[in-house]
C-alpha cells in the first residue's frame, strides 16, 4: 500500500491516479474525502491527533506500507513584509510541522516491516531564493533539512527519505500566478520551462523503483538548478 | 495487567533487544548517556512491546506524549517503561 497526503487535489490527487493506474494500491489522507474516487480517510496533516488517528487507522488495516507521499501542502507568495500572521502559521504548520508530524508517526509501521520510502515536498524557490515566496520557501526549506536528516535516521532499517522539489506546477497553490512571472521562474532552472504534474509523477514513479534504492536524503530538483 | 508483569514484560524485551549481554535493573535508563540501547535497539525494544501488547488485547502506543516527554518520558527508566506499559493495558 502506498499513503498519499493532500489527495483530493493538485499533485496529491495527480499522483493517488498514477500510481492506481500503474496497479498500487494506495490509499489517501485528506482534509475531505467527500467525491474522492480511492479508499481515504480524512487527516489534518496540520493536527498532530488527526495525524495520530490516521496512523492508527492505517496501522489497524495491518498492510504492508511500500511508501508514504507527503503532497499536501498549501502555498501563499508573497514578501515577508506584506504576509499576515496567520497566514506564516498556516504555512509553517502545513507544510514543515504537517511533515514532520507525518513522518514521525507513520515511520513505527515501516521501521517494524525494515523497508518503505518517504518522498516529501520541496520546491525550486529553495535554491532559487525566488522572491515573494520568503515564508513558502523556508517552511519547504526546513522540509529538507528534516528530510536529509530523517533519512540517516531511517537508513539503519532500510528505510529511505527524499524530497521532490518542482517548480511553478499548475495546480491550486499557483492561483493568480500569471504566465510571465511563471517563465521568468522557470528561466532560471537549468532546463528553462514549465513542467507539468506528470512530470512530477515520473519522479515519484522513479523513487519508487527498487532501481532508486541508492537514493535517500536527496532532493530532486525539477527542472534542475 | 499488573507492574510486576509489565516490568517482567519489559526486561524481557530489554534483554533480547542486548541479547543477554548486560543485567538489567529498574532503575537502568533507556535514553541518555547512560542507556545500554542506542536508538536502533530502543526501536527494536518498542516493537517487541507493541506484539507483546498485541498478544494481552491491547496497543502499546510508544508514540504518545509519555514517551516524547522530556521529563516525564516511560524511557527514562526501565520501571517508568514498565509503568506505562501497564498503564496502557489498562486502559485498554
Amino acid at each position: 500500500m502506498i499513503i498519499v497526503t493532500g489527495a483530493s487535489r493538485g499533485l496529491g490527487q495527480a499522483i493517488a491516479e498514477r500510481l492506481i493506474e500503474k496497479g498500487e494500491d494506495v490509499f489517501g489522507l485528506a482534509r475531505s474525502v467527500s467525491g474522492i474516487s480511492l479508499d481515504a480517510i480524512e487527516c489534518d496533516v496540520s493536527d498532530y491527533s488527526s495525524v495520530k488517528n490516521a496512523s492508527r487507522e492505517v496501522k489497524r488495516l495491518k498492510k504492508p506500507v511500500k511508501a508514504f507521499i507527503n503532497a499536501a501542502g498549501v502555498a501563499s507568495m508573497n514578501m515577508a513584509v506584506t504576509t499576515d500572521e496567520a497566514t506564516v502559521q498556516k504555512l509553517i504548520q502545513t507544510n514543515l510541522v504537517g511533515t514532520i508530524y507525518c513522518c514521525q508517526l507513520f515511520a513505527p509501521i515501516m521501521l517494524r516491516q525494515k523497508h518503505g520510502s518517504f518522498i516529501n515536498f520541496s520546491t525550486i524557490a529553495v535554491p532559487l531564493a525566488l522572491k515573494g515566496e520568503s515564508v513558502y520557501a523556508a517552511s519547504k526549506a526546513g522540509v529538507e533539512s528534516f528530510s536529509r536528516t530523517f533519512a540517516r535516521e531511517m537508513a539503519d532499517f532500510n528505510v529511505r527519505v527524499n524530497c521532490i522539489a518542482p517548480g511553478p506546477i499548475r495546480t491550486d497553490l499557483l492561483r493568480g500566478i500569471t504566465d510571465a512571472q511563471i517563465e521568468k521562474i522557470t528561466s532560471q532552472q537549468v532546463i528553462p520551462k514549465q513542467f507539468q504534474k506528470s512530470d512530477v509523477c515520473d519522479l515519484v514513479e522513479l523513487l519508487l523503483d527498487e532501481k532508486a534504492a541508492s537514493l535517500s536524503g536527496q532532493v530532486l530538483n525539477v527542472g534542475g538548478v | 495487567m499488573n507492574i510486576e508483569k509489565a516490568k517482567e514484560i519489559v526486561i524481557s524485551a530489554i534483554n533480547d533487544a542486548l541479547e543477554g549481554n548486560a543485567e538489567i535493573t529498574e532503575e537502568m535508563q533507556l535514553i541518555g548517556g547512560k542507556s545500554l540501547l542506542d536508538s536502533m535497539k530502543l526501536v527494536e525494544v518498542c516493537l517487541a512491546l507493541e506484539d507483546l501488547a498485541d498478544e494481552h488485547g491491547f496497543e502499546f502506543d510508544w508514540t504518545s506524549e509519555a514517551a516524547m516527554s522530556k521529563s516525564r518520558s516511560m524511557f527514562r527508566s526501565v520501571k517508568a517503561l514498565a509503568e506505562e506499559f501497564a498503564s496502557q493495558s489498562e486502559a485498554k
